[in-house]
């Protein structure tokens, strides 16, 4: 059941864990220096999880989750463009890593050349150079509905991925390709977009898009079968790799080094040439990395402090928090990072009394988020969400906008009974919803302990301006918000992390052509026009739903500082003139290691341990 | 005795694939979450859905569905094995949804795993439960029956959870941090001894559950049986005490504690849930509750599959040995 | 003091004042209160009373088989000369099953459901003596044979639920006999046969008494059996003996009030239409027996002194130890008057 709902979280959510992650915001940084002298090399990292969980076992086309785009992009696969894999807007930013440099950009925006590096070569037993064509099978992969890439619409843009993928891809009958591809050579590669898109390089950072080998690949035509075969072009490798006898396809048995259920271990790649990199992006300290499973979350916390593990991939249950956070000794080992997540509570356009702006702003005024993050294990959590996109994707340049900002973020009854009066619920306008549509209304939650914890906090805020609402917790709540005809009128169950580095990856939830009749991740219906409703299943209020579908795309044809204000005029939009979430909580990411991790390091873009920097105490283990 | 084995076989048969029948039926007809949406994305569009779907052989009707269910159970599925599967083979139990391995090689890798804890538990709670029972029985209202019984209220009462954790914590890096008494299963074959004693706490968590179960059954069922005439019979013969209650008395009173002890046996093959997750057994009951969870419905017939075999096994079993103990029901 | 009735053998089993008190939450329980009597080799000895009268806890004691600790045990159980009662349970054990042997009332459930009835029979050749499996399966054989089961080397390898219910109670009598006892103590051995059978079984007793010389103690209820094999018989209510006679003497001039009832109460195949006059009232409770005449309550001839005084067990001019106040003269009268009314009413 829980496995379930966290499953389901992960799906909607992108990178990362379901828990919300958090503690105090230490520079994660500071903690590598508390061990002294220089990080030393070697020695065996042990992870363990109480659960792991793969969307497409291990293959880079169909994985979507932190824990795997965090290995990928940190040890295995080596993108066009990479990570520094640090913590802070800083880890946000992209580096040329495949790629010998940032790429030729067409005045148009439309044209991306790359020329890439040599020397870069695939693992034993493939054993050569990484070309423009390996990186084109990626797309291609990508492009063939059988291996059901995750995130595809990310490369819709790129000409002629629609009519690849409509002939079948790869595994069309004669010659099929990418006409917006183009590899002159093996160094150079370039990509015709049919659309200016201001988060390309962002989009080539995901290591789908990382080189792929053919020679092994076109063994594993479908969905969920070569992340036991991966192929690396980064520092680490699966474990056996070197022994795997790639002849033919029937020969291949899979690797050791990864088996979905049990393990995954990673040892040094010998064809990885550290001249090809730069110690900014991967220091490589740790000899070898096993992760295996261990059903029982407190036993992993205390071999963590014992020494027998050294890192706890679980989230931690709230003594471990309050052990760690205040006890001077454990203090060093608990590392606690902005999460790029945000938790919210969604309020359905169509569904009355949320079909009334003034209902969403009075909601937004009353929510006692603090009492919502103490529900969560408190501060060390996260901080208060005020608006859409989390602060560190936005350079924390939106860090003080706060529109709905009450004291103590404790919801402030005066200022949301004023915006209640404007309300048409509210027929006598004394600051209380009153109207009849005011009674009974459904507030979907998970069945999970935090989430039972918020209910009465949010039963009773919302008490306090006359809606009165029935709490029903679901086993598969997000499946009871992702399906339109179920109406769902407000919920606390979602929450949203990013993909990459840029705010699009939350506009999506706003954008009226996402939306689906299941899978909806647009639960607020953003934008839902009459006509979609009825395709779809919406009922209720379904005229007049305010769109932002322009702003989504005049924002993406833009690069750099103009995208990036654009985005934060958008989130502010959003918040003041739609208002279709009360965000509550920016959850942070949180991590225990043992005293023999000598230098810890936190990766913003996976919002997982910064791996290519980590070490540890050789001898330890 | 060969026919009636031939025949209770082949009614186990039968409930068996009536077993995996429900089992697709509550599946489809209560599906906990449409798989397909779930391996489709984070932004499906309606042609990954309808990919997956038809990956996972979910576009094709319940009976059909079914029907290559059983084709490939008793043909075997290794002929259709995708590329980079290890173990399919007879009897097919077809891919997993969520890991893409094959049932049947997880169920080959767990089973001894479960088993080896159902076995282990099962003969320690046997003869602890046995013993403390006869105990018990022998010294009724004493101070050894007192705390014997009081014992076994402890047993009943206490979860499995916290019993688990407890000798952990004991045991554990926490306490006395014996190694050997970690959590994690050992093979048998690559390390005997550490096999036993990663096994040790498991199973005497789970024999301190049962053993109570098993002590107060035995108690009662000898304090019974002690009573009948032919134990007056045994003693008027001169017999030693001893021999009265071990050799007469405990027979016919445990009659009953093995019809127990086999059915207990067959459902810790599907249902150790908790001891495996507390000792990080992975086993079979883990496979279970996770596939469930995450409606992969070909582990969760796989599993169902292994148990109502257990079960249908474990009841022949019981039956033979039953016959055995009691000649009354070998000869009518 | 056990009085003695001139019976011509050896003296074996010598009963003296014997009392088994029960202490329980309820009160005590008297099952057996002041009892003696003398059983002598070749001798069956007649026990009988309506249940709960104590006739079974009495030789359960002298075989050891009351609990000790549950019990309060006085008197002397004097066997062969040696006390049982202060015997260890150790020695107990060698006495029992070897030289004072029982069987009982449901030979159904007196076996073993799950063990051969050859094994068990082994079981109890190899108890009390070194023999090697094979010479305690000659021996079964033997007495199985003896004790008249048809071709016992098949039905050696059959088990309880094989055999009839008086196959069963041979069966019994068969392992009883295995070490040649002095004493066989049968408990209701026919009660729960057919009344054929009971007939055989009977017989079968009388049998093995004078084929191997012993004393037999037979309990029971019914004075039908008694009347079949017994030479002494012992009646006894609320744990007491009321009266004790030779056969012949009992059913011809019995002299207590209880006695009278309970051959008024005993059916005769010869006398068909002979009306059953039970007893009226009710057995007492072992923990309130009444004072005095334990059987005063239920007597329709008790006076003044019943109620309060127990009579002594002792011969008052009749031939023979009974316990009623009544003098050996109305003793006579009633029983005369009522024997006549009997047969009167039967003609």
């Amino acid at each position: 059941m829980l496995a379930l709902s966290l499953l389901l979280a992960v799906t909607a959510a992108g990178c990362g864990g379901d828990d919300g992650g958090g503690g105090d915001e230490q520079a994660a940084t500071d903690t590598g220096e508390d061990a002294g002298g220089e990080p030393q090399r070697g020695g065996t990292f042990r992870i363990q999880t109480d659960a792991f969980e793969w969307t497409g076992n291990f293959d880079p086309t169909g994985e979507y989750l932190g824990t795997a785009l965090g290995f990928y992009s940190s040890l295995l696969v080596r993108n066009l463009m990479g990570y520094r894999h640090v913590g802070g807007p800083e880890g946000n930013e992209l580096i040329p890593d495949l790629a010998e440099a940032e790429p030729e950009i067409s005045e148009d925006g439309l044209t991306y050349t790359f020329k890439i590096k040599p020397g870069v070569k695939f693992a034993p037993p493939v054993d050569r150079d990484v070309t423009s064509k390996d990186v084109l099978y990626a797309f291609k992969r990508i492009g063939t509905p059988s291996l059901v890439a995750q995130y595809g619409f990310y490369y819709s843009v790129i000409e002629g991925m629609a009519e690849f993928t409509e002939k079948g891809g790869l595994s069309a009958k004669g010659t099929n390709e990418i006409s917006g591809i183009e590899t002159p050579d093996d160094q150079t590669i370039t990509f015709k977009l049919t659309e200016p898109t201001g988060d390309f390089l962002f989009r080539l950072s995901m290591p789908a898009a990382g080189p792929i080998p053919e020679e092994v690949a076109k063994c594993f035509m479908k969905a969920g079968e070569y992340g036991r075969f991966l192929i690396a072009t980064g520092p680490y490798m699966l474990e056996g790799s070197d022994n795997l006898d790639a002849t033919s396809c029937k020969s291949m048995k899979p690797l050791p080094g990864f088996n979905p259920n049990q393990r995954l271990i990673m040892v040094r790649n010998p064809n990885y040439d550290e001249a090809t990199d730069t110690k900014e992006a991967r220091e490589n300290f740790v000899d070898r990395w096993e992760m295996t499973l261990n059903t029982n979350a407190q036993d992993i916390f205390d071999r963590v402090k014992s020494g027998s593990v050294e890192l706890a991939h679980a989230s931690e249950p709230p003594e471990v928090i309050r052990e760690y956070t205040q006890n001077e000794d454990l203090k060093k080992n608990y590392h606690s990072d902005p999460g790029d997540r945000t938790w919210y509570i969604t309020m359905n356009l169509t569904q009355p009394p949320f079909d009334d702006i003034h209902v969403r702003k009075a909601a937004n005024l009353i929510m006692d988020k603090e009492g919502l993050r103490r529900a969560w294990g408190g501060s060390v959590k996260g901080d208060i969400a005020q608006h859409i996109v989390p602060d560190t994707m936005f350079n924390d340049e939106l860090e003080d906008y706060a529109p709905y900002a009450t004291e103590g973020d404790a919801g402030d009854v005066d200022k949301a009974m004023e915006e209640m009066k404007q309300s048409k619920y509210d027929t006598d306008q004394d600051g209380m919803c009153d109207a009849p549509q005011c009674k009974g209304v459904l507030h979907v939650t998970r069945t999970t302990d935090v989430w039972k914890a918020m209910v009465p906090v949010i039963e009773e805020s919302f008490r306090k301006i006359g809606i009165q609402v029935t709490t029903r917790e679901f086993e598969d709540s997000y499946t009871v918000i992702q399906t339109v005809k179920r109406q769902a009128p407000v919920s606390s169950t979602p929450g949203w992390g990013k993909d990459y580095a840029d705010a699009s990856t939350f506009m999506v939830l706003f954008d009226s052509r996402s939306i689906l009749a299941e899978g909806n991740v647009n639960y607020s219906l953003v934008g839902l026009t009459g006509e979609q409703a009825k395709e779809v299943g919406a009922a209720g209020t379904t005229s007049g739903i305010p769109s932002i579908d322009a702003d989504i795309d005049e924002c993406n044809k833009l690069q750099d500082d103009e995208r990036l204000s654009c985005w934060q005029d958008l989130d502010q939009k959003l918040m003041e003139e739609i208002v279709p979430w009360v965000p509550y909580l920016d959850a942070n990411a949180d991590f225990v290691t043992s005293d023999a991790v000598t230098h810890y390091v936190y990766d913003q873009f996976a919002g997982e341990p910064g791996w290519a920097h980590i070490a540890m105490d050789p001898s330890a283990g | 005795m060969g026919r009636y084995v031939i025949r209770r076989l082949l009614w186990a048969a039968l409930i068996v694939f009536v077993v995996t029948l429900l089992t697709f039926v509550i599946f489809y007809v209560m599906p906990p979450g449409d798989p397909a949406i779930r391996f489709a994305g984070k932004q499906p569009t309606e042609a990954t859905i309808r990919e997956v779907r038809e990956q996972l052989g979910l576009d094709k009707s319940l009976p059909k569905q079914y029907y290559t269910f059983v084709e490939r159970l008793v043909t075997g599925d290794a002929a259709e094995c995708p590329q980079g599967v290890e173990g399919c083979g007879w009897p097919g139990l077809w891919i997993s949804y969520d890991s893409r391995t094959a049932v049947r090689q997880e169920i080959i890798e767990r089973g001894p795993r479960t088993i080896s804890l159902a076995l282990g538990g099962a003969i320690l709670w046997l003869v602890l439960g046995v013993s403390i029972g006869i105990i018990s029985a022998l010294k009724r209202r004493s101070l050894a029956d007192r705390l014997a019984m009081g014992f076994a209220l402890f047993g009943i009462s206490a979860p499995v959870f916290w019993l688990g954790l407890l000798a952990l914590f004991i045991f554990g890096s926490e306490g006395l941090g014996i190694d050997a008494f970690s959590t994690g299963y050992v093979e048998f074959s690559s390390d005997p001894v550490g096999w036993f004693s990663h096994l040790v706490l498991p199973w005497s968590v789970l024999a301190l559950l049962y053993a109570a179960f098993y002590a107060r059954m035995t108690r009662g069922n000898l304090i019974d049986t002690l009573g009948e005439d032919y134990i007056r019979t045994a003693r008027a013969k001169g017999l030693p005490e001893r021999k009265v209650i071990m050799k007469h008395g405990l027979r016919a009173s445990l009659t009953p504690v093995v019809t127990m002890f086999g059915m207990d046996i067959a459902l810790l093959i599907g249902g150790a849930v908790i001891t495996e997750t507390v000792f990080n057994l992975q086993g079979l009951g883990n496979f279970a509750v996770n596939s469930a969870a995450s409606a992969d419905l070909p582990a969760v017939v796989g599993v169902t599959l292994v148990l109502a075999v257990a079960v249908a096994v474990m009841s022949l079993v019981v039956d033979v040995v039953y016959a055995y103990l009691d000649p009354r029901v070998r000869y009518s | 003091m056990a009085p003695e009735r001139g019976f011509q053998g050896e003296t074996l089993l010598d009963v003296r004042d014997l009392k088994v008190h029960f202490p329980t939450p309820d009160g005590v329980v008297k099952a057996v209160d002041g009892l003696s009597f003398t059983v002598h080799r070749g001798e069956t000895f007649g026990i009988v009373g309506e249940s709960g009268s104590g006739k079974s806890v009495t030789n359960l004691t002298a075989l050891g088989l009351v609990n000790r600790k549950a019990a309060q045990i006085e008197g002397e159980v004097l066997f062969k000369g040696r006390d049982l009662l202060k015997l260890t349970p150790g020695e107990l054990r060698h006495v029992r099953g070897k030289e004072l042997a029982m069987i009982f009332q449901d030979p159904f459930a007196s076996l073993h459901p799950m063990y051969r009835v050859g094994d068990q029979l082994i079981e109890a050749v190899k108890v009390h003596s070194n023999v090697s499996k094979k010479q305690a399966e000659e021996r079964v054989l033997e007495l199985l044979g003896a004790v008249g089961i048809p071709r016992p080397r098949e039905r050696f390898r059959d088990y309880p639920h094989q055999f009839s219910g008086g196959m069963r109670q041979r069966a019994m009598i068969a392992m009883a006999l295995t070490h040649n006892p002095d004493i066989l103590i049968a408990d209701e051995p026919t009660t729960a046969l057919d009344v054929t059978v009971q007939a055989q079984i009977l017989e079968l007793i009388d049998h093995v008494k004078r084929e191997f010389d012993i004393g037999v103690i037979l309990i029971t209820h019914d004075l039908g059996v008694i009347a079949d094999v017994s030479q002494t018989v012992m009646v006894m209510y609320a744990g007491r003996a009321m009266e004790l006679a030779p056969k012949d003497e009992l059913f011809r001039k019995p002299l207590h009030p209880y006695t009278w009832g309970l051959l008024d109460s005993m059916p005769r195949i010869a006398q068909k239409g002979t009306r059953l006059l039970p007893i009226e009232g009710a057995p007492p409770s072992l923990i309130n027996v009444p004072p005095g005449c334990a059987f005063h309550p239920r007597c329709p001839h008790r006076f003044q002194p019943c109620d309060r005084e127990r009579p002594a067990f002792a011969d008052r001019g009749g031939g023979h130890p009974e316990a009623c106040h009544l003098t050996i003269e109305d003793k006579r009268r009633l029983w005369a008057e009522r024997d006549a009314r009997r047969l009167g009413v039967a003609v």
